[in-house]
């Protein structure tokens, strides 16, 4: 314990400390001392509460159960929704996290469960905000000796409960997967609950975008169709995060309008933002520390100086390795309670709901998280938020640093930059950040194939008759399609289902495979569950010899048996962990159209994605030295998906470009402009559409690497050059990210030209001088002198692609 | 499939949708604009939110023939269709209503006892008159909303002899009116005699009755599930406890050139889509076994209380 010892000893969170902060104070003490780390300091000023009395209309006993839980007025914000849901419209609350958006529809839904017997049905996102929410209507509903009936729907609830819930469930909380593989095509078991139902609330709408969303619009179209036959049409009650374009997101969702509920009357202290980036450790080479020790830094002082402190980890492997280093400051007598807590995806649902009420009973000092908390699982309050790395978006940024901040208490937020070229581009344009809106939540719900999907399932819950709409549309033209695959049968005007099929079964609203894969500790003759990794993650963190960490606590697994999803492993002792190599590449299977594009060829076809995980590298603790690597023999993560490809000539190249790594930079750089101008053009999330730049036969990928420059591997997964290439053909690929494709890439094709042009456009019109985020994606300060600039060596791929400004 | 295609042209038109499919002419813009300023550089791209919503149309369904072929990418699963060959579209009984079609058979029963002992279900005892003994013929296993019945045979004891009552459609449409006829033959003291009805047929029909639109005649009948009564009694005696498994081991009834239950849905199907009517009629031969079958069966179980009376063992333990 070497390391942990000298880590002790210099650690230079002691000189920094008084005794007590707050955020305001805290912020100072830290830019005074290091001020030549932080970037950028900005307060983003707090506002005082606006109150209203409890309406007069609420029903006496849930204004009882309200005030038996210390509620005796509400914000103006949870006020106007109450009144625009009693008036009967349509609600949206907008409103900062942690405002009190739960309030917003649960007054209004357990008032018409009290006065009318009313039903609601809420959807939330993921399992555990749906249990939270349970328990806190059942709370009221004690506090208030209510009698209201709530119950969460999902996957795990057991056959014999989910025919009470059907026939007692005053409101049914569940989720948009359920509601479209277990409701709604069994929807006259639920005859009863839908002929009562009158709110259907869902949260967190910013997550419903791209696929997702456009799944989501459709279902929510089924469930209107179902309202209908049972003679109801229920409002809708929606929450988002601060996002650039709820209201009309959260009407392109309903299809209908909303009342946009946006200015909190939450109280709230000022938040003292800081950006923050590592100290340069070699000027020669421009090398800056790592953002996990400045992370890791700013928790520790923050958390003595008595701040609740939660630290934003982009990985799970990085929230284990941060909550090892806290804990070897805070937790190392193991006979107290743990101070620092780990909270992610991949722990048991138990460890997850224990860590959560350890949070809110304020027994915890320092949570480490994934993404996992950014939605409004309940922690409690807290004082300070350390995001290691920027999550990737203005939006996200502003959720994870809301989780800071007690009413009125400044509290403190710090971005810490990694090395990554736009994490460093936005420490030189903090404006980014600041000024720039937050981005737009985009859904299609009318993409053909996705509509198809759709379209069946609602024949198999309902007949169609000639000329009924679906959406906008007319829907015939697919029931025709769907009569030609004889799921469907014609008979005069009306369309019924025949098949003996199910078809929600095979439509998944999401693209994460299903088959989680159980952790099993074997330890001593053990056979313990300790943890479940979803199939998607488990090539990278359960292959053999890996070091798996569980609130930092490393097993190593020892073997997996992929076709069963166990993975077995012992607890161990070692100082290292480890981190997988993974690569993807692509290959064109099948060309349905094709054509010339410039000097080059466009194509549009189905190809074969492969992830592979390589192998992995050990890691020693605190010295982050490399000490080994090790082998992984796993099946590739396969997709066959639909794409479209632009590829140029090998002498084109050669006689465009100094060198081949100046042409692999250009096609790096101009696949990444023109996936920026095809996920807007086809109103994709960028998870959904992905891009990906590699050799024509599939043989080798590239990747921007850390220092901004292309970089090679080959088929065998080692790095190569690209000089050492037999054939040097690289190809920009757009694909759909979704098996089997779900439609985005084949108009991407039909509009190719226009594609590049507006491509070029971005790349040559963009105010930066070597290429910026805006563009063909950040680059390093350094390379901002380089001779041929990414940008321009990016926007010569695209004129010989054919694009013309 | 050309013409759907310009039907679907045709509609888009007439929803004042500009951009015709297949052609990529969209007003496009001039090549000096800068996305993000002002102009027309933008204005294909950016949606133009209307009061609906975020929502706009960039892509629209190019033309059916695409549609398919990207729906082909995911299945895949070009299944050959089989050859029409020369067939008889002769389906037997009367039409009670434009495709809805009645069957009726009586067969001698050596008298069967005048009052049933049900113990054996858990319940008191009914008079033979009361039964009645049914089963239905779906289209499927898949459950939920899409699955139907499309022929449902019942039994009784009726005029000295059992009689076998059977409705099936030809059409769809014919569907709430079997659902209606159906209904008439219950009683308020009918006793529903199923094997296994009351997971399977019952809630298929209530579901049916719902999405018709039609009160359900089956809630609040006494139900006698055959299956569970078996089960408890052989279930460690015989290889299983399907319902041929019992009518053969207790009946001693083998069926013969017997349709199997699995072959039903693509039996009427094929009729409906204007194939032969050989299998439909298989099939009601079949469901017509399956009543017969569950009366001689209650009778057997009605039994059973005398003769644990007796304290024999049980018959059909042959091991």
């Amino acid at each position: 314990m070497a390391a942990y010892l000298q880590a002790l000893r210099t650690d230079e969170a002691d000189s920094v400390l008084a005794t007590h902060h707050d955020g305001r104070t805290l912020a100072h003490r830290l830019t005074d001392k290091y001020g030549d780390r932080v970037c950028s300091a900005f307060t983003v000023f707090g506002r005082e509460g606006s109150f209203a009395p409890l309406p007069d209309d609420l029903p006496t006993g849930l204004a009882q159960a309200l005030g038996a839980r210390g509620i005796d007025r509400l914000y103006s914000h949870q006020q106007e929704a109450w009144d625009a849901a009693r008036a009967g419209r349509h609600v949206l609350v907008a409103t900062p996290t942690a405002s009190g958006k739960t309030l917003c529809y649960t007054m209004p839904v357990l008032a018409s469960v009290l006065e009318a017997g009313a039903k609601a049905l809420y959807l939330f996102p993921t399992k555990a905000l749906a249990q939270d929410q349970v328990a806190e209507l059942l709370d009221i509903n004690r506090a208030g000796d209510l009698g209201v009936k709530a119950f969460t729907f999902d996957g795990d609830t057991p056959g014999d409960a989910r025919q009470a819930i059907r026939q007692h469930g005053d409101v049914v909380v569940s989720n948009p997967d359920m509601l479209h593989q277990a409701v709604l095509p069994h929807h006259t078991k639920w005859a009863q609950f839908f002929e009562n139902l009158r709110y259907v609330v869902i949260d967190e709408i910013h997550t419903y975008r791209g696929v997702f969303g456009s799944h989501l619009a459709n279902v929510l179209r089924r469930l209107k169709r179902i309202c209908a036959f049972y003679g109801v049409r229920p409002q809708f009650v929606l929450c988002s995060a601060t996002i650039g374009n709820a209201t009309e997101h959260a009407q392109a969702l309903i299809e209908d309008e909303v009342v946009t509920i946006a200015r909190s009357g939450a109280p709230s202290g000022d938040k003292h933002v800081l950006l923050w980036n590592p100290p340069v450790i070699n000027p020669d080479l421009g090398l800056r520390a790592s953002a996990r020790s400045q992370t890791n830094l700013i928790a520790r002082v923050a958390i003595k100086a008595k701040m609740k402190t939660l630290v934003f980890a982009q990985s799970r492997l990085m929230v284990e390795v941060l909550t090892k280093y806290l804990k070897d400051v805070f937790d190392h007598d193991t006979r107290k309670p743990a101070r620092i807590r780990a909270y992610r995806g991949g722990y048991l649902p138990t460890e997850r709901r224990e860590v959560e009420r350890e949070m809110r009973a304020g027994n915890v000092d320092g949570i480490v998280s994934t993404s996992a908390l950014e939605l409004g699982v309940d922690i409690g309050s807290l004082d300070a938020v350390v995001l290691n790395g920027y999550p990737g978006s203005i939006a996200a940024t502003w959720q994870r640093f809301g989780r800071a901040g007690r009413r009125q208490q400044p509290s403190l937020g710090v971005l810490v930059a990694t090395s990554a070229p736009l994490d460093q581009y936005l420490m030189r344009h903090p404006a980014f950040l600041t000024e720039a809106s937050p981005e737009h939540a985009r859904i299609q719900p009318d993409q053909p194939l996705i509509l198809l999907d759709h379209i069946r399932c609602a024949a198999f819950e309902l007949p169609f008759a000639t000329g009924d709409a679906f959406g906008p549309d007319d829907a015939e033209p697919y029931l025709r399609v769907l009569a030609e695959s004889e799921v469907l049968h014609n008979e005069g005007d009306r369309w019924e289902w025949i098949a003996d099929s199910y078809p929600a079964n095979a439509v998944s609203l999401r693209s994460v495979a299903d088959g989680n894969f159980v952790v099993v500790d074997r330890t001593e003759g053990r056979q313990t569950i300790i943890a479940e990794v979803d199939y998607s993650a488990a090539a990278l963190t359960l292959y053999e010899g890996a070091i798996h960490m569980i609130q930092s606590v490393p097993y190593q697994v020892e073997k997996l048996d992929w076709e069963g999803r166990k993975a077995y492993c012992t607890r161990t002792r070692v100082d290292y962990y480890t981190d997988a190599i993974d690569y993807t590449k692509l290959k064109e299977l099948e060309c349905f159209d094709g054509g010339k594009s410039g000097e080059g060829s466009a194509r549009h076809g189905e190809v074969h994605v492969v992830r592979r995980v390589s192998g992995y590298k050990k890691i020693r603790y605190y010295t982050h030295e490399n000490i080994g690597y090790g082998p992984v023999n796993l099946p590739d993560q396969e997709l066959h998906s639909t794409a479209v490809w632009w590829q140029l000539p090998q002498t084109v190249l050669d006689e465009a470009f100094r060198s081949r790594q100046h042409a692999l930079d250009g096609f790096l750089g101009a696949a990444y402009a023109v996936h920026i101008a095809a996920v807007v053009a086809v109103m994709a999330e960028p998870r959904d559409l992905q891009k990906a730049v590699g050799s024509g036969d599939g043989v080798w990928s590239a990747q921007v690497d850390a220092s901004g420059r292309g970089q090679v591997r080959a088929p065998d997964g080692d790095l190569a050059l690209p000089d050492t290439l037999e054939r040097f053909l690289p190809t920009v690929y757009l694909y759909d990210n979704f098996p089997g494709g779900v439609g985005l890439s084949e108009p991407l094709f039909r509009r190719a030209p226009e594609l590049l042009r507006h491509a070029l456009a971005t790349v040559e019109g963009c105010d930066c001088k070597a290429g910026c985020p805006a563009c063909v994606g950040p680059v390093l300060a350094a390379d901002e002198g380089r001779e041929e600039t990414p940008r321009a060596l990016a926007s010569r791929v695209l004129r010989l692609l054919g694009a013309d400004a | 499939m050309s013409d759907l295609a310009s039907k679907l042209a045709v509609l888009r038109r007439q929803a004042g949708i500009a951009a015709p499919q297949g052609s990529p002419a969209r007003p496009a813009p001039t090549g000096s604009g800068v996305p993000g300023q002002a102009g027309q550089a933008t204005a294909w791209w950016e949606p133009t939110v209307s009061a609906k919503g975020a929502r706009d149309t960039p892509t629209r369904p190019p033309d059916l023939a695409t549609l398919r072929r990207m729906a082909g990418v995911r299945e895949r699963l070009a299944q050959p269709r089989a050859p029409l060959r020369a067939h008889t579209r002769d389906v037997p009984g009367d039409e009670l209503s434009p495709g809805l079609r009645y069957l009726e058979q009586r067969f001698a029963w050596a008298e069967p006892p005048a009052e049933l002992d049900l113990s054996f279900a858990k319940l008191t005892t009914a008079r033979r008159e009361q039964f009645l003994h049914f089963d239905t013929e779906t289209t499927g296993l898949a459950g939920g909303t899409g699955t139907r019945a499309f022929m449902i045979g019942a039994a009784d004891w009726h005029d000295g002899a059992l009689r076998v009552r059977q409705l099936y459609i030809t059409a769809m449409a014919a569907e709430a009116a079997m659902l209606r006829e159906f209904a008439r033959w219950i009683e308020p003291e009918t006793v529903l005699v199923s094997y296994n009805g009351k997971s399977y047929d019952a809630p298929l029909l209530a579901t049916r009755y719902r999405l018709a639109r039609l009160p359900n005649p089956l809630p609040g009948r006494a139900h006698v599930d055959l299956l569970h009564p078996m089960r408890r009694r052989y279930r460690q005696v015989w290889e299983n406890c399907k319902m041929q498994t019992a009518e053969r081991k207790l009946l001693r009834i083998v069926r013969e050139d017997d349709l199997p239950g699995s072959e039903a849905p693509r039996a009427w199907l094929t009729y409906l889509r204007g194939g032969s009517s050989a299998n439909l009629v298989r099939v009601a031969e079949h469901n017509l076994q399956d009543v017969r079958s569950l009366s001689g069966l209650l009778v057997e179980a009605h039994g059973w209380a005398a003769m644990d009376g007796a304290a024999v063992s049980p018959p059909g333990y042959e091991k």
